[in-house]
């Protein structure tokens, strides 16, 4: 019985939230209706927020929280609460790689704002990430694209044919393709058997897609460059600690600020899917090509010696410390050290690094890129799979003393006739500007 | 005429209950965790029994091959007994359940199969599907354990395998349905070393095997159409009286309902008996003879509702055929694995859950058959029941047979409505007894029971 049952009461349940909801907006609406009447203003405005200080001329960090207040100043009072977060370890940990839209992690929809609300966002971005060619701002822009590719591809679908199972590549858990290898099985066994497979994880996160965003991806996922979300957790100022979090499918941007500098630039988790196209207008993007390059550069240069103290015996299907392992880095590096590499090696190990580290503002990945040098001979480079980052569980790592980077090929998800690129970038001491502690 | 109405507020005050049970456990079981990357993982599924745990291990092929070497990417299942023994071999080198002081259990990789499957975000994907007996030292508790598992995990350190249990009677899991998470088993990135899960399942009890036995029961028959078309066709014509071989004019209520009683109480003693008795002695029987004769019990029914073929002799064809529904109640326990004590549990639990329902729902049909009986067209209502009845039959019969066909799977998923037959059940008794109030309580000079012949019927029609 209760399964059909329930859910038949369960939607009358949702229906009745629904409608729950429905009776506190037009109390809540006409209460503010009421409200404005008496002051004379029109009945469906929203509460203004808060206004914060701007100040055009700042620089450095002062900038950024002046055009972190600019935009915050264009928001209403429910959008300010939306985007302003405590500064707590749940919310700063509570980020992901995967397309869950605003269930995953904490931020204002970009799909939500208006086309004055966007450009002060933006403007944010320009500020914390760098705003000239080649910079984190570019970078970023490049990853929501690559994300209204996918969703245009899923709205098409025309992008999903799996390389290797021609005949049933639409089919989950079809029983045809079912049988049994063990005469003691039978095949109405195995057939029920794998269906209920397919059903077993429900744990997708659902929800009705937000405005403004496009696609629905496999398993109720949302594709799109509406489905990326900035959030301030604690109050930008130029003396308090704060972090600035961007993040959507692929990416993760946190950046950690205390008294005017910046404290970590990291976690920093920067994917790809697909790993480069071409736009309408025929410019080719591949936001994550220069990552990758550096990396070729120096796995190139390995001789066959080098390259085999720097493989590793384990497989990897992602990176290892995605969300969600926080301070979960190995007490024992492997792989080469960069000590035992020639000069001209050390240079490039520091060239594959400056891509991850270059998505925060000029000065903040200076001052990273010299303590990465200095720390260079303690560091650690390994790879696992092939080096040439062309085939699912192609994985390379550089491990210092603070520097922590992975990159690793997985198969495609919408493109699944290709690989795409899933990246991390952490510090041992200085994610979250080192202001949590992982025991 | 309170009788009927206290027995729908019961039935509704069950449903209001059930449902409050039922809730709360689907939102429960819908709480799974969070995958955090779009890679497949595994899913080892445990059935616990009293003395063994089964496995059903669902192991993404890609990643299979990747850390077992074997690769069955391309492999088809014609092909896959010549790699059987690798997979095997290998899987035993990986599954090494222990009791908590450190005594190995024995492990069997049974069937494998390859099947497509799906999860959140990854994609389609081919998976090698192994079932897995472990069977703990004699004695040793099988609730309490230690699984050191690390199939594929071991080489691919960025998978995760789910640990889930789908069948633990004494935890009052029995339905089959959904799964309660354990545990996962993914690496100690700071160790890069896989940790044994400990599996702690909690006490379990008989009460917790009972309840849901009784829960089981219920949603059985319920579920189940034909058992219960069988008895509702065979109550049809209960309020009627033959004549010359024909179905015509009313017997009294009082004797209605003593007939409507002996039919269900001969049915229920019937399979009850069945039940027992095929449960205990723990008979192997197959399963299509007995689901065809049950097919063929609510044909024979289907025609008594025509045209008397038994008249006065309901009950005892209730409980004759009775017996094989009771036959088709005992595969549920079968499948079960149980103990002798386990199992008389729930062979209490199980039939107490089939009459507390099957009492519900005939209590439901009572007002509307004893109201159909005096209108006028029933003999047309009767006619259309029995042979929609009769076609539902038929086609089972033929599926059952061997023959698959679109209405008996039609009428297989009726069962799955349950809500709508419950509501138009529920709904078809309240009119019926509002409809029989109203002509008790109109101020008609002549208030005695409709005595007057319903026999303006077409004889055509009732054959």
């Amino acid at each position: 019985m209760s399964k059909e049952r329930t859910r038949q009461v369960r939607s009358r349940r949702t229906r009745r939230t629904i409608a729950g909801a429905a009776t506190a907006l037009v109390l809540v609406g006409g209460g503010f209706a009421v409200a404005n009447a008496s002051t004379g203003t029109s009945g469906t405005q929203k509460t203004a927020g808060t206004q914060r200080p701007v100040d055009k001329n700042a620089k450095g960090v002062a900038a950024v929280v002046s055009a972190a207040n600019a935009f915050l100043n264009t928001l209403d009072s429910d959008q300010q609460s939306s985007t302003l977060v405590d500064f707590s370890q749940a919310n700063a940990t509570a980020w992901s790689n995967l397309p869950c839209a605003g269930t995953c992690r904490p931020g204002i929809e970009f799909g939500s704002l208006t086309d004055d609300q966007l450009a002060a966002a933006e403007h944010v971005l320009k500020l914390a990430l760098g705003s000239g060619k080649d910079t984190g701002y570019e970078h970023v822009l490049q990853t929501l694209k690559a994300d209204d590719v996918l969703a245009s591809a899923e709205s098409t679908s025309s992008a999903s044919a799996g390389p290797t199972d021609a005949p049933s590549a639409s089919a989950s858990a079809s029983a045809s393709d079912t049988a049994s290898a063990d005469p003691s099985a039978t095949a109405t066994d195995t057939a029920t058997a794998s269906a209920s497979a397919s059903d077993t994880p429900t744990d997708t996160p659902t929800g009705a897609p937000p405005s403004g965003g496009t696609g629905g991806g496999p398993g109720g996922f949302s594709y799109g460059s509406g489905y990326y979300y900035l959030a301030f957790l604690g109050t930008p100022s130029k003396t308090g600690t704060w972090q600035l979090h961007f993040g959507g499918h692929h990416l993760a941007v946190n950046i950690t600020y205390k008294d005017g500098k910046v404290e970590g630039a990291s976690p920093f988790f920067t994917g790809v899917e697909p790993t480069s196209w071409t736009a309408d207008d025929g410019t080719t993007y591949s936001p994550l090509a220069k990552f990758r390059d550096g990396l070729l550069k120096l796995t190139g240069s390995l001789s066959t010696e080098q390259l085999a103290e720097a493989k590793l015996s384990e497989s990897f299907g992602d990176v290892l410390l995605g969300p969600g392992k926080d301070g979960d880095f190995p007490e024992t590096k492997e792989g080469i050290k960069v000590s035992e590499l020639s000069p001209k090696q050390k240079k490039l190990v520091l060239a594959a690094i400056h891509p991850w580290v270059a998505d925060v503002d000029d000065a903040t990945a200076q001052q990273l890129m010299k303590t990465y040098a200095k720390e260079l001979d303690e560091t650690y480079v390994s790879y696992s799979g092939s080096t040439d980052l062309t085939t699912q569980g192609d994985y390379v790592r550089i491990d210092g003393p603070s520097v922590w980077i992975e990159f690793v090929c997985q198969n495609g998800v919408v493109f699944q006739d290709q690989v795409h690129y899933h990246t991390v970038y952490r510090d041992h001491t200085r994610d979250y500007g080192n202001e949590f502690s992982f025991s | 005429m309170t009788g009927p109405r206290n027995w729908l507020t019961t039935a509704l005050l069950r449903l209001v209950a059930g449902i409050a049970i039922a809730v709360p456990a689907a939102l429960l079981l819908g709480a799974s965790p969070a995958a955090a990357h779009p890679m497949p993982h595994s899913v080892v599924q445990l059935d616990v029994y009293r003395s063994s745990v089964d496995a059903r291990l669902e192991l993404p092929v890609d990643e299979l091959a990747r850390a077992s070497g074997i690769d069955l990417t391309d492999t088809t299942t014609a092909q896959l007994p010549a790699k059987a023994k690798a997979v095997r071999a290998y899987l035993l080198k990986h599954i090494h359940p222990t009791t908590t002081d450190g005594r190995a259990w024995q492990v069997a990789i049974g069937a494998l199969s390859l099947s497509r499957t799906q999860q959140t975000s990854t994609g389609p994907y081919r998976e090698l599907v192994a079932k897995a007996v472990l069977t703990p030292p004699a004695g040793a508790d099988v609730r309490r354990f230690t699984f050191d598992y690390d199939v594929i995990v071991h080489q691919v350190v960025t998978h995760v395998a789910l640990v889930t249990v789908r069948q633990d009677w004494a935890a009052g899991r029995v339905d089959g349905k959904g799964t309660t998470q354990v545990g996962t088993i993914a690496l100690d990135t700071r160790h890069m070393t896989v940790h044994a899960l400990k599996v702690d399942l909690g006490a379990g009890s008989a009460w917790r095997g009972f309840v849901a036995m009784v829960e089981l029961g219920g949603n059985h028959i319920l579920t189940g159409t034909d058992h219960l078309l069988f008895l509702l066709i065979l109550l049809l014509p209960a309020p009627l009286a033959v004549t010359a071989g024909r179905w015509n004019g009313l017997v009294g209520a009082r004797s209605a309902l003593a007939r409507i009683g002996r039919i269900t109480l001969a049915f229920t003693a019937g399979h009850s008996i069945a039940l027992a008795v095929t449960a205990l002695g723990r008979l192997d029987i197959p399963a299509w003879p007995v689901e065809a004769f049950i097919a063929a019990s609510i044909l024979v029914g289907a025609v008594h509702a025509i045209r008397p073929l038994f008249p006065g002799r309901e009950a005892v064809v209730a409980g004759v055929f009775g017996l094989g529904h009771g036959m088709a109640f005992s595969f549920v326990l079968a499948e079960m694995h149980l103990s002798t004590g386990q199992l008389v549990t729930s062979l209490l639990g199980f039939n107490l859950g089939i009459e507390l329902v099957q009492l519900l729902l005939v209590c439901l049909a009572l007002p509307t058959l004893l109201t159909l009986a005096r209108l006028s067209i029933q003999p047309r209502l009767r006619l259309t029941g029995a042979l929609l009845t009769a076609t539902a039959a038929t086609a089972w019969l033929a599926a059952r047979l061997g023959l698959p066909n679109p209405v008996a799977r039609a009428a297989d998923s009726a069962g799955s409505h349950t809500t709508l037959m419950l509501a138009a059940l529920t709904a078809t008794a309240l009119t019926a007894t509002a409809w029989t109030l109203a002509k008790r309580h109109l101020p008609r000079p002549d208030r005695t029971e409709p005595a007057e012949p319903t026999d303006d019927h077409d004889p055509a029609l009732v054959g």
